[in-house]
């Protein structure tokens, strides 16, 4: 079968799995449903998932970003470093894109122009970059931010719905037109599944990698800024470790590893799924650590069934695509 | 060396090996061997058959079988018909580990050694079952042995890495040999060689033959076969044309054999006027793969590049089209000296270059018809917000699947649904939107069926009559010669020649591709 099919027949699996993980939810807890918990829902993980846009256009490039972690905790920490020393708050926020955008065209530097892998140059970043951040803010954390600073990660804006929400619906909807339906988005797809036919199209490879890790560092930045908002203090581990849940997100939503395929709505569906399965696990007082273990259960599924129905297909077509 | 003192000496081993009586049986029988590939019948009832002692060369152009009955004795691929006979008795070969197992071995012309094992552990590698701990001493001791026989001076402990390549054919050899072989195959041994090495790797063989090894020996330098050779078979579209003794054949009956095959029903192409100078390039080189290559192309002009595969046709076209830039020489494009770093440049210059393999360097297969074919040229297809119009993209493909006859159900199937031939047309149509002046063909009928090439044909005709400027790389021999108005010859990196159209045919263009001198003075009519 093409890999288009599979892609649907994904989707669809994902949406079954999200309306059982919903139905059991309404079941099981007279909160669920409530306005607060589902903002609350969005809120608790606004940053991962933002990160997560963007990482899908990474990995569906065929390639990959370990260092988002380090790079949201190193643009907390100049942002709360610039302000320790007197800048002003707009300012620092935009020293701390910017320390992202460099971050993120470093690493895009040794990808595109050296040919380094990916996997090796951003696993340098996630160590390198945390280290910069742990430099700047030592080991006490910094606060006292401006009252509004404070607001834009915790005030709803329109309604109960916050900034940060609103953040990542419109980044949700750019991106995907950018996937979809613009030049970049075709390039993105064209490289990720054939790299070599797409430099002999006369298409400037390097320019769009250094295009997606120049974004994807400033977009990290951003997630970033808003989790030093939301929480209200800085500390130099802010958001270790949230890499792997972002990459969990991506490939549950069907994008390969491999690059070349995935689409943003399965990437849209998964982050519901994990949401609502956490919210939900987390009402019925199910424990994070088995919580964590649920999740890792499903993506291990998500590689396994996609790769098992090909197989299956191709026995069954007695040929290779 | 002269070509009588080797015929003297081929001559005199062939009369001693017939007074040992080691020659009356046979080692390996290859008997009426066929084997299908999809559309192309690789081998038709092929009967070869190798005595001990036999320095056996095989010839045949690109495609001819050659390499499909070199591994079917090495069990890579199993017969369809036919059987194998080893020593008299039949055999099965179902892999390479039997076939090793046989006495059966292989070189190639890319030593296939590890690079961080020594010399020892490379010789020995196939002998992993002698227990389980590595007896150092006993190894390099045994290794050292070998070489010695072989008349090698190598440290054995040195890693493979550091060796010249013709140390380590060398030790391909000595590991051929520790496997007690029978029947050595080596396939274009030569080609990544110097003369001097050359020479040495000649100086084993026959040592090799004396001790009763039979060789099996491809190379498309004849000078080279005709050196070492006892006996020459050629091949020729699966089929076994010729075996003659190294006494009754020459460089030209073996060409001859090569190239004897029936034009078909391909018509050559009338000759269109010629336009004006569109092309013109000077000394052109890239160091260690091609150099002095000089042509000119006219408007309406199709210039066939000809000559074996790896002759350096395609890295002209690759230079030309910027992926791997020249190093040397001139290139002047409708009266502009020119430089082409990239791609991009040399689509800006109108140049387009249609790869030989669709599948790794042409199209992306998982994408629609129509989105690879507005690839190179997406910028056209953008409204003002950057987005792609999906309405004008569908329209062009629509019309070229018109224009081309692409056969699909719709051009937004992914391309790895069609055909090989219907791929093709999909690539040509890919750089004709380009709307190039100058248009580099590599390899377009490779691979697809009668009728496609046929419509392929028709279609270079037709774009060259437009007046855009044509360079058809192509190693079938028939298609370059009807399609060309005048063909260019290369070999190992160099050009030979180039032939206007009245004297190019197959002969003279083979005789060229193989470094032969003109085929009248050779001696024997062809």
């Amino acid at each position: 079968m093409s890999a288009l099919g599979r892609l649907k027949s994904w989707e669809g699996l994902l949406l079954a799995l999200l309306v059982i993980i919903v139905a059991v939810n309404i079941e099981h807890s007279p909160y669920y449903l409530g306005v607060g918990n589902i903002v609350n829902l969005f809120q608790l993980s606004i940053e991962k998932i933002i990160v997560a846009l963007i990482m899908t256009l990474v990995i569906i490039n065929g390639e990959i970003d370990l260092s988002v972690a380090s790079v949201m905790g190193l643009a907390a920490c100049v942002l709360a470093w610039l302000f320790e020393m007197g800048t002003p708050m707009p300012l620092a926020i935009v020293g701390g894109l910017l320390a992202g955008l460099a971050a993120g065209l470093f690493n895009g530097f040794w990808v595109a122009y050296v040919g380094l892998p990916s996997l090796a140059v951003t696993l340098a970043g996630l160590i390198g970059y945390r280290g910069i951040a742990r430099i700047l803010v030592e080991d006490h954390p910094i606060g006292n931010f401006p009252e509004w600073f404070n607001l834009v990660g915790q005030q709803p804006l329109i309604g109960p719905v916050t900034v940060s929400i609103v953040i990542f619906a419109l980044l949700f909807v750019i991106i995907a037109i950018t996937l979809h339906s613009s030049a970049l988005g075709r390039l993105v797809y064209v490289i990720g599944n054939n790299l070599q036919a797409a430099r002999y199209s006369g298409i400037r490879v390097r320019l769009v990698k250094m295009t997606l890790f120049g974004a994807s560092g400033t977009i990290a930045a951003l997630a970033g800024i808003l989790y030093a908002a939301r929480l209200g203090s800085v500390r130099g581990d802010m958001a270790a470790g949230f890499e792997l849940d972002i990459i969990t997100i991506v490939l549950l939503g069907g994008v390969s590893i491999f690059g070349g395929s995935g689409n943003l709505a399965g990437v849209g569906l998964s982050i519901l799924v994990i949401l609502n399965l956490r919210n939900g696990m987390g009402l019925a007082s199910i424990t994070g650590n088995t919580q964590t273990s649920v999740i890792g259960a499903l993506l291990i599924l998500s590689v396994l069934v996609p790769n098992m129905a090909q197989t299956i297909s191709n026995k069954w077509n007695g040929r290779e695509t | 060396m002269t070509e009588s003192e080797t015929a003297h000496a081929a001559g005199a081993a062939s009369v001693r090996r017939a007074e040992d009586g080691r020659a009356s049986v046979p080692v390996l029988e290859m008997r009426n061997i066929a084997k299908r590939f999809d559309a192309t019948q690789a081998l038709e009832d092929v009967s070869l058959t190798l005595y001990p002692g036999e320095i056996h060369a095989l010839l045949g152009e690109n495609g001819a079988g050659k390499s499909t009955l070199i591994k079917i004795m090495t069990g890579v691929h199993q017969p369809d018909r036919g059987e194998i006979l080893l020593a008299g008795k039949p055999v099965t070969i179902r892999n390479a580990a039997e076939s090793q197992r046989l006495g059966i071995a292989a070189i190639y012309q890319e030593p296939l050694l590890f690079p961080d094992l020594n010399v020892a552990e490379n010789i020995f590698i196939s002998h992993q079952d002698r227990g389980q701990v590595v007896g150092w001493r006993e190894m390099f001791r045994d290794a050292e042995a070998i070489l010695a026989k072989l008349g090698v001076a190598l440290d054995v402990r040195s890693t493979a890495r550091g060796l010249t390549l013709a140390a380590q054919q060398s030790v391909e050899i000595a590991k051929a040999i520790s496997l007690n072989v029978k029947v050595l195959i080596m396939d274009e041994p030569t080609a990544s060689l110097s003369a001097h090495e050359v020479a040495q790797l000649f100086k084993l063989v026959r040592d090799l033959s004396d001790q009763g090894v039979a060789i099996l020996f491809v190379s498309h330098r004849m000078e080279e076969v005709f050196d070492i050779a006892d006996k020459v078979t050629v091949f020729r579209d699966g089929q076994l044309i010729s075996t003659r003794p190294r006494s009754e054949a020459t460089p030209q009956n073996s060409i001859t054999d090569m190239v004897g095959r029936e034009m078909g029903l391909l018509q050559p192409r009338p000759p269109t006027p010629q336009g004006d100078l569109l092309l013109s390039v000077r000394g052109l080189g890239k160091e260690g793969v091609f150099e002095d290559v000089s042509f000119d192309l006219h408007r309406g002009e199709v210039l066939g590049f000809g000559g074996l595969i790896g002759a350096g046709r395609t890295d002209i076209g690759l230079a030309l089209f910027g992926i791997e830039p020249a190093t040397a020489g001139t290139i002047v494009l409708n009266g502009t000296e020119v430089t082409i770093r990239s791609p991009g440049e040399s689509m800006g210059l109108g140049i387009a270059y249609v790869s030989e393999d669709r599948r790794q360097l042409g199209l992306s297969m998982p994408m629609s018809i129509s989105a690879n074919i507005t690839l190179p040229t997406l910028r056209r297809y953008l409204n003002r917000f950057g987005l792609i119009r999906t309405a004008m993209e569908r329209a062009t493909a629509e019309a070229f699947r018109e224009r081309l006859s692409i056969r699909t159900a719709s051009v937004d199937l992914p391309v790895a649904k069609l055909s090989g031939g219907n791929q093709q047309k999909v690539m040509l149509s890919k750089w004709l939107n380009t709307k190039p002046s100058v248009l580099i063909l590599d390899e377009p009928t490779r691979g697809i069926d009668v009728g496609a090439k046929a419509e392929v044909h028709t279609m270079i005709g037709e774009l060259a009559a437009e007046g855009i400027g044509i360079i058809l790389i192509s190693s079938d021999l028939p298609e370059v010669l009807t399609m060309s108005d005048r063909l260019l010859v290369m070999r190992e990196g160099r050009q030979m020649a180039i032939f206007d159209r009245e004297d190019a045919n197959q002969e003279s263009v083979m005789t060229a591709a193989m470094g032969q001198e003109a085929a009248s003075e050779g001696g024997v009519a062809a």
